[in-house]
């Protein structure tokens, strides 16, 4: 019971950040010129234009009041421009807060190249690529913790021997190794160990690019492969995707090939996702494996650990039951940091490995002309995932000690 | 491990812990006027010292601040640093930046157009303009001594420049902004963090709510965001870029130290010590300063050292998402040198494929190496010290 009005007092904390974050990225998108501001927000026509009018919004930033276009009136009118800067401000929370983060630009670089973005509102299209970004997250996390959560106990238990040597060099190691240098590296040994880039993989054969592809989250189009030929969307997303993948039921690949029956495909999408998971998993273990060991070394000094030595109970279930179940609460809350530190790396793994989610999405539209409203877009929902995940390492370590939510 | 450290202090007699004033074996001359401070480094040092891979890591760092001062010295890019630019062509200086030699490129079967012109291939009648082979730089361009880095951001004006003066170049930049964000960051977190948690009450929940705010946004996302408004405000040219990217970096930087050092400060205010200035009439301020300041500041020491080696991987990291932090501009920093050579990866192989010479197109692999090895050395030996450090001031953790 008292576990409810925890939550309840941790949401209620959840509004200023949430109102901070939203004025910080206020200040910075008011930054950005009218002309810019507009075209990200506001759609001129969706793939197809019936009026000329409609092509694009071809008014001078400080015109707006001779302006004909009832495109930029409307617009302006819309974003608040003409109001002062508190009404544009709760104008913008407003629309922040319910999800309308404006529409990809008609033209920004990315649009140029994916014509099937153009003219989508920003959460339609940040929709299609969080899944695989989600799917991403979970699979480096679970690997996160397979690793550091007995890698750290071990170290601690065995401290200065060489686990613990081996544990403290390796995460020294994956801090300070870039993750696009590494990522770079076990791509090209990848290559190296299945052929030469121009040669065969075996998911691809003979296709000259798959150098790019061979980890890419699809096989690019018409590449032939295990299931057959790809022939459609959006850098060879299968066809019963619908090129813009709206026909997928639950939006996450795997589990889509998998309703579809397509086995071969869900597991060649997971086999793509097991090395990029690896490097960001090498990199972020670092900060989680450091903690566990602090903390299972703190606690293996306590009273209750030596009582428990006393009572004449194995060494084993000393470490496991008694500290190690104890010196779990603060790995949780590290958990949640070692999130908000690898989601930040996102942008980058996913575009060493090809793969098809937000991080890349971001990395796209900060390509040529930028497209702003996809990159405040995806920075609003980078920002949301890690209040998110905060949230729930909160909660669970509130569940796991009492003595936080009673206290 | 913990054996050879009391024998050591047995030993060794450590300084600070013998019996002071001793008179049969210390003279008048050999006595000093204790000094707690100088004691505490001593000791701090002793430990330090002891620890084999904090001293490994502590060589590597007196290795970089040697090459940052080789860097003050070194000679620019009027001599070393070739910044080459190639057009399609006869070479013309004045398409080019200020500063770069100009090459030209001409497709293969046509006569070349003039001197310091490189030949490109044309691939089932494709024409592979603006491209020169990684050979040809290594061979022809110039002393190369590490090999060439090619900068293919800009279609029509590829850059060349030696990898070796970049990443000499380079130590100058990584170093000083490293430590120009760190320390700025570190001391403005450290004053919000001594405030927020010796005063509490209100003035600890507004201070901590505005770094819960800032620690919110991922780190490289904000400074993207940041340096984007700024270039849209008009804050133009290197300089001023460069002071906008390293005040983005502080404005996501401070947020860490205020957290620590108020979880610091929150145990230190209620320790004893404290509570005696207190009852001896010290104001608030002289407190802060003589009291919770000095035991407080040894985590931030700890995790300053860990994110001066963050520095440089993040702006690789913000280089090879194609961020254009510097457009147009061939910076030499390793971050960026890094993120430009492993972009610039594909491209070369491809063409080498291309090409069909494997042999005299060999895998550049001083362009992943060398850049590689100067972020990953700079790092994990700022790491090591980090930890040595850690374990050298934290009696818990020595032992």
């Amino acid at each position: 019971m008292r576990l409810w009005i925890y939550i309840v007092r941790r949401l209620i904390l959840l509004v200023p950040i949430i109102i901070g974050v939203m004025t910080i990225t206020f200040a910075l998108i008011s930054a950005i010129p009218t002309q810019q501001r507009i075209e990200s927000y506001y759609a001129p026509c969706r793939g197809h234009c019936y009026q000329p009018w409609e092509q694009y919004i071809p008014c001078p930033t400080n015109a707006s009041a001779t302006c004909t276009n009832p495109l930029w009136t409307k617009a302006i009118d819309q974003l608040g421009l003409n109001y002062p800067v508190p009404v544009q401000w709760a104008i913008y929370m407003e629309n922040a807060l319910t999800f309308h983060w404006g529409y990809t630009n008609n033209f920004s670089t990315v649009v140029s190249n994916y014509p099937v973005l153009r003219g989508e509102a920003v959460t339609t299209v940040l929709g299609w690529f969080l899944p695989y970004t989600l799917e991403l997250a979970a699979l480096s996390l679970i690997i996160i913790m397979v690793i550091s959560l007995p890698l750290g106990n071990l170290s601690a238990v065995y401290r200065n021997r060489p686990v613990d040597q081996v544990s403290r060099i390796m995460s020294f190691s994956g801090y300070a190794l870039p993750a696009f240098l590494l990522g770079t590296l076990l791509l090209y040994a990848t290559i190296i160990v299945v052929g030469g880039p121009s040669q065969v993989s075996p998911i691809c054969k003979g296709h000259f690019a798959a150098l790019n592809d061979f980890w890419g989250s699809w096989p690019p189009v018409g590449c032939s492969n295990l299931y057959g030929t790809t022939n459609l969307g959006l850098d060879g997303y299968p066809t019963w995707l619908g090129g813009g993948f709206i026909s997928s039921p639950t939006g996450f690949p795997t589990i889509d090939a998998a309703l579809h029956g397509q086995w071969a495909l869900a597991g060649d999408t997971l086999l793509r996702l097991v090395l990029p998971a690896l490097v960001i998993a090498y990199g972020s273990i670092a900060l989680l494996l450091r903690f566990v060991r602090n903390s299972m070394l703190e606690v293996m000094n306590l009273d209750f650990v030596r009582t428990a030595r006393a009572k004449g109970l194995s060494e084993k279930v000393v470490t496991r039951r008694h500290a190690g179940r104890n010196s779990l609460n603060v790995t949780i809350t590290v958990l949640g940091l070692t999130f908000a530190f690898f989601i930040g790396g996102f942008p980058i793994i996913e575009s060493v490995f090809n793969l098809w989610g937000v991080g890349r999405l971001l990395a796209f539209s900060l390509e040529g002309s930028f497209d702003y409203g996809l990159i405040f877009g995806s920075t609003l929902l980078f920002t949301f995932l890690v209040v998110g995940a905060n949230i729930i390492v909160d909660v669970l370590y509130a569940y796991l000690d009492p003595r936080v939510r009673l206290g | 491990m913990s054996a050879t450290g009391t024998n050591g202090i047995a030993e060794e007699a450590l300084p600070g812990e013998g019996p002071p004033g001793n008179s049969a074996t210390v003279t008048a001359s050999t006595r000093r006027r204790p000094n707690p401070r100088l004691d505490q480094f001593k000791r701090t040092w002793y430990f330090f010292r002891r620890n084999t891979l904090a001293m490994v890591g502590l060589g590597i760092l007196v290795f970089f601040v040697a090459a940052f001062v080789y860097g003050l010295v070194f000679q620019g890019p009027t001599t070393q640093l070739n910044l080459y630019c190639a057009t399609d062509g006869a070479p013309s200086q004045s398409t080019c930046p200020a500063g770069n030699i100009s090459v030209c490129t001409y497709p293969q079967g046509t006569t070349s157009p003039g001197a310091n012109c490189y030949q490109t291939p044309v691939i089932d009648g494709i024409p592979y303009n603006n491209f020169i082979p990684p050979t040809m730089t290594t061979t022809t361009l110039g002393p190369l001594p590490f090999g060439a880095l090619i900068q293919s951001g800009q279609v029509g004006t590829p850059y060349f420049y030696n990898l070796y003066a970049g990443l000499v170049k380079g130590t100058d930049w990584s170093l000083s902004i490293s430590v120009a964000i760190v320390l700025t960051g570190a001391i403005s977190g450290l004053l919000i963090g001594v405030i927020a948690g010796f005063y509490g009450g209100v003035v600890d929940e507004v201070l901590m709510r505005l770094t819960d705010i800032f620690l919110s946004v991922p780190q490289i996302l904000l400074v993207i965001v940041v340096i984007l408004a700024g270039q849209e405000i008009g804050i133009t040219g290197f300089d001023n870029r460069i002071l906008l990217m390293v005040g983005a970096f502080i404005a996501t930087w401070w947020p860490t130290y205020a957290r620590i050092v108020r979880g610091q400060v929150l145990v230190v205010r209620e320790q004893k010590y404290v509570e005696a200035a207190r009852a001896s009439g010290a104001s608030g301020g002289r407190i802060v300063r003589k009291h919770v300041m000095p035991n407080s500041v040894y985590p931030v020491f700890v995790q300053m050292s860990l994110d001066v080696g963050t520095v440089p991987l993040l702006i690789a990291a913000i280089v090879y998402i194609g961020f254009p932090i510097f457009p147009n501009v061939l910076w030499p920093e390793w971050g960026s040198i890094a993120a430009e050579s492993t972009l610039t990866l594909p491209d070369i192989l491809q063409e080498c494929a291309i090409l069909g010479s494997g042999s005299a197109c060999p895998f550049p692999w001083w362009q992943l190496l060398f850049p590689g090895m100067a972020l990953f050395l700079f790092a994990i030996s700022v790491n090591f010290v980090a930890d040595g450090l850690r374990d050298a001031l934290d009696p818990r953790l020595r032992r």
